[in-house]
């Protein structure tokens, strides 16, 4: 299969040929809205202009921005200079100039469901991201996707490439939007390659509107000594699916992952992780938290994998959950399957609500009961927030999770 | 100042305060005393208005109606209560929730609010009052802290609440004798003539750091007998015996008599 091929009508007919969409009996689409997930079509990308309105909500980060509407790039609104040794450029421009860039993202892709044939299918633009070796990049990257339904297919598909050579450092921030009130949504695929002792901070914050559906997928390959830091901030859309997939290839790699999923009204929040120890002596986090008012659901669905040879693995799960209401619920499911020597593997889940005594606490302090509950739960929530170290982002969830700490 | 006339409070079937009544002037401090299971951490809970209590009796602060508020309202009427056992919160910064519970107290009174800078200063002065170091206030609220450190930190937030009435619940307990000492210099600086204190505590050793005008000794959910600080030198010589060894079905106040009389309660 070559690159180019992604774009030919005949290479989207033989993906998607025979391909069926998931069914509640799929182990990991079992609490997502089947009905929803029946109504999004897809199809080549028709470029689209950016709502007025959510140029106002897209965090305001210095740097390279690439800035993606309805699966094709804006030029306009994107910026493109970048440092001595980063090179950020559009998929479509990469998969015509340097085929070999995006073979990965292409031919390395495995089809584990439709959604991710779609997107090998349709997905032809985007935005690549090359790290030269031996350069840390300080201002952050921002890539930006945004779906407007409404045109032949409702639901838009993006791929994004990011590659950080040996010894190098970057941060990656992929913020997801909608707009409109069309049903619809966006399915974005990633793929992440980090060279030897890279080090690379990925940030994804979902925030599609409430009758939209955002599915993500990001792949990762990690070099020996490398360390991935992955923050998902799963806060919009209907169904919100934010799936990794992390394979620790090299001896000594460090795969951090946290994420809050922040749920109100009917929405569904979906986290799919997986980690795979494929070397000796990796380490892997993952820190999960929910917060799940009205009738929302969270999920948490999280893999460790240690393969036969991965000695000396040293890897730790945790999913922490507060329920605000009696109609919220999560669903929490650790995966451990283990094939080698000398491992430690620790996960736990926990699932709450507000602590009666800590309220009764603050109250006693003067402060009224509802501000009370939202120091609570903001404070729960902000052990992940916390993890964000661009300082513009980090108060941008903040309020958008209702308070701000200045 | 405060007023508590006939004060009962129940957990379900199970009677607590059985007919509390007590003064409190303003500029006093009423020292509570009583033994385990006496009621006393009741008392506190229920001047500061926790849930889940069936109250009964008067209690009035400054001649308003206590029981028939909120704990923020009553925090911003002027109570405030030090916990025995200070409650974690995590990922809550200290700072910011000292200055929260300020600024709400203020907003009640229609006070206005106080910005960060002006903040930070009487933050200051308050953490020299116990002896804590800047990077106090950037923690979670007594989140991983030491015994000590949450009871410094209950002191901490007495000092920038400026209370009216401070009900402080076995402050004592668990300190060593430095923390100790910090803690009582806290609540002596913090001591004037428009601020009342009832000191509830055990053990009469806080009582030699800070003196109390009166004395009172509560079992089974009466006070039984007031005085001055004597009475809790008497205490600590003979125990709670005397008053605990009588049929509890009795009534307390038949207990026979204590040495220490004359104290006006």
């Amino acid at each position: 299969m070559s690159t180019a091929a992604a774009t030919s009508p005949l290479r989207a007919i033989e993906l998607l040929d025979g391909v069926v969409r998931p069914t509640k009996r799929d182990e990991s689409w079992r609490y997502a809205p089947h009905r929803q997930l029946d109504a999004l079509t897809f199809g080549p990308s028709v470029a689209a202009d950016l709502p007025a309105e959510l140029d106002k909500q897209i965090p305001a980060l210095d740097g390279p921005r690439v800035v993606i509407v309805n699966g094709v790039v804006d030029r306009d609104r994107s910026d493109f200079a970048t440092p001595h040794g980063l090179h950020v450029s559009s998929l479509a421009d990469a998969a015509e100039s340097q085929p070999g860039l995006t073979d990965r993202h292409v031919d390395g892709a495995e089809l584990v469901d439709a959604f991710t044939a779609y997107n090998l299918a349709y997905a032809t633009d985007g935005a690549v991201i090359v790290v030269d070796a031996a350069v840390d990049v300080a201002t952050p990257i921002h890539v930006v996707d945004v779906t407007v339904p409404g045109s032949a297919t409702n639901t838009s598909s993006t791929g994004v490439v990011i590659q950080v050579g040996a010894g190098s450092s970057a941060t990656v921030v992929e913020t997801r939007l909608g707009a409109g009130t069309e049903l619809g949504g966006s399915n974005v695929r990633t793929t992440i390659v980090l060279g030897d002792d890279a080090i690379l901070e990925h940030i994804v914050v979902q925030d599609l509107p409430a009758n939209q559906v955002h599915l993500s997928r990001v792949e990762a390959l990690q070099g020996e000594r490398s360390t991935l830091r992955t923050r998902s901030f799963n806060l919009g859309a209907s169904y919100g699916r934010l799936a990794y997939h992390v394979e620790l290839a090299g001896a000594g790699a460090h795969a951090e992952l946290s994420g809050l999923f922040f749920g109100a009204g009917e929405q569904t929040l979906d986290q799919q992780i997986t980690v795979v120890h494929r070397a000796k002596d990796c380490t892997s986090r993952q820190l999960f938290r929910g917060v799940l008012d009205d009738a929302s659901t969270g999920v948490f669905n999280g893999g460790i994998d240690v393969c036969p040879g991965a000695d000396g693995t040293d890897a730790e799960q945790s999913n922490d959950n507060l329920l605000l209401s009696n109609r919220a619920e999560v669903n929490t499911q650790p995966r451990l399957e283990i094939l080698a020597d000398e491992v430690a593997c620790k996960h736990g889940a926990t699932v709450g609500q507000l602590d009666d005594t800590a309220l009764y606490y603050l109250r006693t302090r003067g402060i009224n009961a509802e501000e009370a509950r939202r120091l609570l739960i903001n404070g729960f929530a902000d052990v992940v927030v916390d993890d964000v170290s661009i300082e513009t982002l980090r108060n941008w969830i903040t309020r958008r999770l209702g308070h701000d700490h200045d | 100042m405060l007023h508590v006339e006939n004060l009962t409070a129940a957990i379900g079937d199970k009677q607590i305060l059985k007919g509390l009544d007590l003064d409190v002037g303003s500029g006093e401090v009423h020292a509570l005393m009583g033994p385990n299971g006496s009621g006393k951490s009741t008392f506190a809970h229920a001047l500061a208005g926790r849930d889940g209590y069936e109250i009964g009796g008067t209690v009035t602060l400054d001649g308003a109606d206590l029981l028939e508020m909120s704990p923020e309202a009553r925090a911003a009427a002027g109570i405030f209560m030090g916990f025995q056992y200070p409650v974690e919160i995590p990922g809550v910064n200290n700072m910011y929730f000292l200055r929260t519970a300020l600024n709400s107290v203020r907003r009640a009174r229609g006070e206005t609010e106080i910005g960060a800078r002006d903040f930070l200063a009487v933050a200051k002065e308050a953490m020299e009052l116990v002896e804590m170091k800047q990077d106090f206030l950037d923690r979670a609220v007594n989140a991983g802290f030491s015994g000590g450190e949450k009871k410094r930190n209950e002191i901490l937030q007495m000092a920038v609440m400026q209370p009216r009435l401070a009900v402080l619940d076995e402050t004592d307990s668990g300190l060593d004798i430095d923390a100790l000492r910090i803690i009582a210099g806290g609540v002596n600086a913090l001591r004037g003539p428009e601020r009342s204190m009832i000191v509830i505590t055990h053990y009469q050793r806080l009582l030699d750091y800070i003196t109390p005008d009166f004395v009172h000794v509560l079992v089974d959910g009466r006070i039984v007998q007031s005085g001055d600080r004597t009475l809790a030198l008497h205490l600590e010589n003979h125990g709670y015996a005397d008053y605990v060894d009588t049929d509890l079905d009795a009534d307390p106040r038949a207990a026979p008599e204590r040495p220490l009389a004359g104290a006006s309660s």
